[in-house]
């Protein structure tokens, strides 16, 4: 009784369009003054303590360093690279894009901005070697979200954190995921190209390929330094944010020459920026979490959800479900921040790995972004685009199919997600 | 008054940009720290291992603390934080504007209490204490309130940040509802900004990230 109430306090305020982090505290504070007994004074500590936790730190690190490198000049290597490798094949150029999108998306850490960086440089090419701009669109549009699921990802660190589970176990099960990810798109769109007759590029030379391959691996190795830094042990999650942050400052100054030294208190502001608002959202889900444990909402589901008999394949069903709605309407880290208190108790309780739930939320985010009304990287790919909103959901229509598909194969089979950190983390 | 608030606006913005990039570079030198202290280096790393950096972590966090409270009052003016706008934007304009106008006075709400009751927190933590101290009142029950364990800083100059931070937030809910209303205009983040992309065609600005769910205005 207590949960509907609460559930349908903060619905009312969220259907309102106030910020989510305000909607949520709102709820906990009109809660706390009216219904329970536990004094308010612990809110404004619970503020504070709520973040006070070095895992958390990881998230500005990693948005500055993705900051560094969102870039034009970036971009345009990685596409170079990317069409070296596979330009030749049928669709050269729409494959060379999944490919660009992937590696981007890896190393910005940003969905939309991967979106906008890769197709306004590659539609315009690829709309004058004869692709329908519907079908770059589409391949662009969904293949911008790779990132969330290649490492370092701001999504994954926002589960860990609020699940207490291992960053660097769950960045280094994202990788296997994201390969069959990315290859299944490769795969989806040669087969369309090869159908409709697309044109390919000519076979670039092994010297462009060698020039394309260190052109980019500067920014490629922001990668290698966070996975191999975490797993060998060298740094904790949160060093290794901070010393890839570091690093991609060096590369995009010193290096790329990108950037110059002007230009950093303007990144340092917009991660700044970026950074204070998931973690604003952070603070108040933490309360609002707080305020669902001490109503004892987790208990009270779980022991619903058993009663239901539902099993693990209905739940992880049920799960799924419950966050494609929830990502029609809102962003990834609230949706995260949410419901990963409530599923983890449930999840737990009926013997799903966290790690695996970790991977299965994290796809389901990525899907998200490409699913109306609210995904993100549909709005901006429209904006490039300038097709509208509906053609470019259309656009994107078959490859959530896709994407839709893929969810199944992970839910129901752990060992995508879990044969990688199993064998490295005895 | 134009004055103080461009200084506002700037001391915000020096405030959140320098503390994350000092926390990165704390960070940083914290590692290479660790790691260089393990050379056998002559006197270098007698050097090294007199320094003690054992506090930089516990300082990250609070810089961060910092960065997150006062950047969360600058997110409000640059619009980027993000509601679920869907159903109001299916509304007619003046219907939507009165939606608006309620999330953004919920916001001054919301970090007004937070505000209030971090106050009432900081004072009864230390900060009371010290005024008396500092000035010599004669005020009974003085504790001294804890110091945080590595850096030994009184915690209430930590927890300041809330009533700092949570007021500065509610005057910029008030600031972004007064504009508002008289222009009708809300700041907008452009979650799909890059550089570097001059030569091919500028992205348009519209990007699904309103607060509250509104079009226009700069971000």
């Amino acid at each position: 009784m207590t949960g509907a109430i609460i559930f349908g306090l903060l619905t009312i305020l969220m259907l309102t369009g106030m910020p989510i982090s305000i909607a949520l505290g709102l709820t906990v504070l009109t809660f706390f003054f009216t219904m329970t007994t536990v004094p308010v004074e612990a809110v404004a500590m619970k503020l504070f303590t709520g973040i006070e936790k070095f895992e958390i730190m990881a998230i500005p690190f990693f948005i500055l360093a993705g900051n560094f490198l969102t870039h034009g000049g970036v971009a345009r290597r990685m596409i170079n690279f990317a069409t070296a490798l596979v330009g030749h094949w049928r669709g050269g150029l729409a494959l060379g894009g999944v490919l660009a999108c992937a590696l981007f998306a890896a190393v910005s850490g940003s969905s939309p901005a991967t979106v906008v960086a890769i197709g306004s440089i590659l539609l315009p090419a690829m709309v004058k070697q004869g692709y329908p701009m519907k079908f770059g669109v589409g391949v662009i549009g969904t293949s911008g979200g790779l990132g969330i699921l290649i490492p370092p990802s701001i999504v994954m660190v926002i589960y860990a954190v609020s699940t207490n589970s291992s960053i660097g176990k769950l960045f280094i099960a994202g990788i296997i995921p994201g390969l069959l990810l990315a290859s299944l798109l490769l795969g989806v769109t040669w087969l369309v190209a090869k159908k409709r007759n697309y044109p390919c590029l000519p076979q670039a030379s092994f010297a462009t390929k060698i020039k394309a391959f260190r052109e980019s691996i500067w920014g490629l190795l922001l990668i290698v330094v966070v996975i191999g830094g975490i797993y060998s042990g060298i740094f904790t999650a949160t060093e290794a944010a901070a010393m890839s942050a570091v690093y991609a400052f060096v590369v995009a100054v010193f290096i790329y020459r990108d950037m110059t030294l002007k230009d950093v208190p303007k990144t340092l502001l917009a991660s700044a920026n970026m950074s204070a608002m998931i973690l604003y959202i952070i603070t108040n889900a933490v309360l609002f979490s707080f305020l669902l444990t001490s109503e004892q909402i987790p208990q009270q589901l779980t022991s619903w959800i058993t009663g239901l008999g539902l099993g693990s394949v209905g739940f992880l069903i049920m799960v799924n479900i419950l966050l494609l709605m929830a990502g029609n309407f809102m962003e990834p880290s609230s949706i995260l921040l949410i419901t990963a208190p409530l599923l983890f108790p449930m999840a737990m309780h009926l013997g799903i790995d966290p790690i695996h739930l970790g991977v299965l939320m994290t796809v389901n985010m990525e899907i998200g972004m490409i699913t109306p009304p609210v995904g993100l990287n549909l709005y901006v790919a429209s904006g490039i685009s300038h097709l509208g909103l509906t053609e470019t959901t259309k656009a994107c229509a078959p490859w959530i199919l896709v994407m839709l598909l893929y969810l199944m194969v992970i839910t129901y089979i752990p060992a995508i997600s879990l044969w990688l950190p199993n064998l490295l983390f005895k | 008054m134009k004055t103080f608030l461009k200084f506002l606006d700037h001391l915000e913005e020096w405030i959140v940009a320098s503390l994350i990039g000092a926390a990165t570079i704390i960070i940083f030198v914290a590692v290479i720290h660790r790691y260089a202290s393990g050379w056998p280096i002559p006197y270098v790393q007698d050097w090294l291992l007199s320094l003690n950096l054992s506090w930089a972590q516990e300082a990250c966090i609070y810089m961060f603390i910092w960065m997150a409270k006062f950047g969360a009052a600058y997110g409000v003016r640059t619009g980027i934080h993000v509601g679920v706008d869907v159903f109001i934007n299916s509304l007619k304009d003046k219907t939507r504007a009165k939606f608006v106008v309620i999330g953004l006075l919920g916001g001054a709400l919301f970090t007004g209490i937070i505000g209030t009751l971090g106050a009432k927190f900081v004072w009864e933590v230390g900060l009371r204490y010290t005024v008396a101290n500092t000035f010599g009142f004669d005020w009974p029950n003085l504790t001294s309130g804890p110091t945080s364990p590595d850096l030994e800083w009184p915690v209430w100059i930590f927890y300041s940040a809330i009533p700092l931070g949570s007021y500065l937030m509610c005057f910029r809910f008030l600031q972004v509802t007064w504009n508002f209303i008289g222009t009708g205009q809300l700041p907008h983040h452009d979650a799909g900004h890059v550089e570097g992309l001059e030569d091919e065609t500028p992205p348009i600005e519209e990007c699904g990230i309103h607060p509250a769910g509104m079009h226009g205005g700069q971000s």
